[in-house]
């Protein structure tokens, strides 16, 4: 039998005549990454605070390992088992390190002990440094301390690499890394699409308060993300009629590159074969559809470095 | 009850380490006591009040005459002032201006007009003949019934031949001239000061004796100075700011940067966070007051002994200006309108509240409005705790204290947000 660890039936949140979360239903299994995947505003960190029990609900249902995030005891129960790392995290400057953790853990009855959380995020070196002398990517790893501290079955990362620099980024994505294989169950919320391809099990597209897909990264490819693309650097323009001719679908851009989209593995291997026969001394490149290409597909846009939709 | 003192850990720490924090809550409070105590405390060798004199009264070789001089000499005696004169042939008030020196200063001049000298006589020897008239003539009325016709008829002689040269003397009468500004706040006590050295040199001059002697009492058994009246005050005061504007600042920028959110997503309660704040404070305000009294006692000898009462005036007094700044941390949402807020509601308390001089130097509708600040009675409770040892002073003001104090933290709780939208 399946655990659901988050069960959220039509969950709708209202703020005037704006529709935040429009009638959205997902479930959360134990031990798998989750990703929301959206644009600014497309109603990622309302559901998130919604199962943190930080704001309330317009209509519908939100369990948190079957508990109601709407009824007072329920919360409680709720708030000893999840950790969360919110958008922007911050602490309190003047702390060091380990006093901001020692802050949030003084809140639960049950935790685990401060420097064994340190040193599950290597920060030991950090530990007397004080908060505010912490690069972005270091505040982070801290924040990600301070939701583990509590030692809590369910992770909410809500946009955790958001205006990191890129080895920043790469840093927290080792830490989500770690937390599977501490068999977390994680809840994210990202803009970035590589970062939700590389870290999810399963990942929803959402886009103005409404899930446009949900699924596990390969699904959504292969429903959505299109065909493969077989790319000849510098083909010319000869090679495109020659491809376009047998196998159709080809195109020339404006590097004078081919581009041939496949529709099976067999079409490919063809194509290859086709192209050893021409004795081309050119290079080849294979190209597989990407969640940007899904996301492309669903939503109609891209997503910028700023989470705005274009 | 461990979440209250984690949260009252981790501020207090953070406060502690912040120099700007550090700075406003105790240094800046410690500095205006030291800036007050040197202005009102009344040592230290001060400079007198400039006066300036204009003797018009001269002998004939231009020199000033005795009896100007000797009145001049005892305006001196009084240390008060330090006398400059002002040359005979010039007008006063301008040639005082431009010799002010140049941190300026207010404007004060006695001029002492012509003739001061026999105008003074002239009216002495009136007084004194009109004295003697009137005590032979009282003298004459009682023992009247035991003389003849003859010995009546030479005492109303002699009566009616004294009241005659008397009424032949002129009846002279000299004038001071005290010139100074309207805006002048220390004319009020200098002009008293020249009229009971004229008084007295008036009594010297007719050899009477004043008869009614007065005597200074204290209505304490201690002397206190000027210290002792701002000591209680300041504190207060800093009580005051360092919950109306440190801390509703430090809660908008909590609030800001998400560390109330993520706080509120453990277990931690609303409640447990004001509590955790009001001991943060009142730790804070513990600490000021040990370091301004030890100030005090150091430089400036004043009397506060702090005692029970004390400390339970500063808790109480901690927790209603918590929870009015989390009244007002709960109302805005940005720092810059916290902290805009908490100044114009401190400063005006601040010197509306009887904290930097009594009340009864204001005007009677500012005393209304005083009466109905939230730091006149904590100014008071304080006053009467630490300096005047008057338990029943205290616990009236620590009465409205507490019913404040229990307001305000119901208020703030209810305007915290816990939860978001």
């Amino acid at each position: 039998m399946v655990n659901f660890i988050v069960e959220v039936n039509s969950l709708v949140k209202q703020y005037g005549s704006l529709r935040a979360v429009d009638n959205i239903s997902f479930e959360l299994y134990e031990g798998e990454v989750f990703a929301f995947l959206g644009p600014n505003g497309a109603g990622k960190t309302t559901t998130v605070e919604i199962l943190e029990c930080l704001r309330s609900l317009t209509s519908g249902s939100a369990k948190v390992f079957g508990y109601d995030v709407t009824k007072g005891e329920d919360v409680k129960e709720i708030k000893k088992r999840i950790g969360v790392l919110p958008q922007d995290f911050s602490a309190l400057d003047k702390l060091s390190v380990k006093e901001n953790i020692d802050l949030i853990g003084g809140m639960y009855q049950k935790k685990l002990d401060t420097m064994e959380v340190i040193r599950l995020l290597d920060l030991e070196d950090k530990a007397k440094e004080r908060f505010e002398n912490l690069s972005g990517g270091l505040k982070q790893r801290v924040g990600v301390a301070a939701a583990l501290v509590n030692d809590p079955q369910l992770i909410f990362l809500d946009e955790p690499t958001t205006g990191l620099d890129p080895k920043a980024r790469r840093e927290v994505w080792q830490v989500i890394e770690n937390l599977k294989k501490l068999d977390k169950t994680v809840f994210l919320t990202t803009h970035y699409m590589e970062e939700a391809q590389l870290l999810a099990d399963r990942i929803a597209v959402i886009n103005k308060g409404k899930i446009a897909a949900i699924g596990s990264p390969q699904d959504l490819i292969s429903q959505y993300g299109g065909l493969k693309t077989l790319i000849i650097r510098k083909g010319g323009k000869k090679l495109a009629d020659t491809l376009q001719q047998k196998y159709g679908s080809t195109t020339l851009n404006h590097n004078d590159d081919v581009l041939m989209k496949a529709d099976s593995v067999n079409e490919m291997w063809r194509a290859l074969s086709t192209l050893t026969n021409l004795s081309l001394d050119k290079e080849i490149e294979i190209q597989t559809p990407t969640i940007e290409d899904v996301f492309l597909k669903i939503v109609g846009g891209r997503i910028t470095e700023e989470g705005e939709l274009k | 009850m461990i979440r209250p003192l984690v949260i009252f850990l981790a501020v207090t720490k953070n406060w502690i380490r912040s120099r700007s924090g550090l700075f406003f809550s105790i240094m800046f409070p410690v500095l205006l006591l030291l800036v007050f105590g040197a202005i009102f405390s009344g040592g230290g060798g001060g400079s007198a009040s400039t006066l300036f004199v204009q003797n018009l009264d001269r002998n004939p070789d231009g020199t000033t005459t005795q009896l100007s001089s000797a009145f001049l000499e005892a305006l001196n005696s009084t240390k008060t002032f330090a006398i400059k004169d002002v040359p005979a042939d010039v007008d006063p008030k301008v040639w005082a201006r431009d010799n002010l020196g140049p941190l300026g200063g207010n404007i004060r001049i006695v001029i002492i007009s012509e003739g001061f000298q026999d105008d003074v006589l002239n009216g002495t020897l009136k007084v004194r003949v009109g004295i003697s008239y009137s005590l032979l003539n009282t003298t004459y009325q009682y023992f009247a019934p035991y003389l003849n016709e003859t010995e009546k008829m030479a005492y109303e002689q002699g009566l009616a031949q004294m009241q005659m040269y008397n009424e032949t003397l002129p009846d002279a009468r000299t004038s001071l001239t005290l010139a100074f500004d309207a805006s002048d706040q220390s004319a009020a006590i200098i002009k008293n000061i020249v009229i009971n050295v004229a008084n007295a040199f008036n009594y010297h001059l007719i050899g009477a004796t004043s008869v009614i002697e007065f005597n200074e009492e204290s209505v304490t058994s201690n002397r206190y100075g000027a210290v002792d009246y701002y000591l209680p005050g300041i504190i207060a005061a800093f009580i005051m700011t360092n919950g109306i504007i440190a801390l509703t600042s430090n809660t908008t920028e909590f609030k800001r940067r998400g560390i109330i959110k993520r706080l509120s997503i453990t277990p931690l309660t609303k409640f447990d966070w004001i509590i955790g704040n009001v001991l943060s404070q009142t730790l804070l305000s513990l600490m000021l007051t040990a370091i301004m009294i030890l100030v005090g006692w150091i430089v400036f000898n004043v009397q506060a002994i702090p005692d029970a009462l004390t400390i339970i005036m500063i808790f109480l007094g901690s927790v209603m200006f918590s929870g009015f700044g989390m009244v007002l941390g709960g109302l805005v949402k940005d720092v810059e309108a916290a902290s805009a807020l908490g100044n114009a509601i401190a400063f005006p308390m601040m010197f509306l509240s009887g904290t930097y001089f009594p009340m009864e130097f204001m005007p009677s509708y500012l005393q209304s409005v005083a009466r109905v600040l939230p730091l006149t009675y904590l100014s008071g409770g304080l006053r009467y705790a630490l300096i005047y040892k008057y338990a029943e002073g205290v616990f009236t003001n620590m009465a409205v204290v507490s019913a404040l104090a229990v307001a305000f933290i119901i208020l703030g709780s209810v305007l915290t947000r816990w939860k978001e939208k």
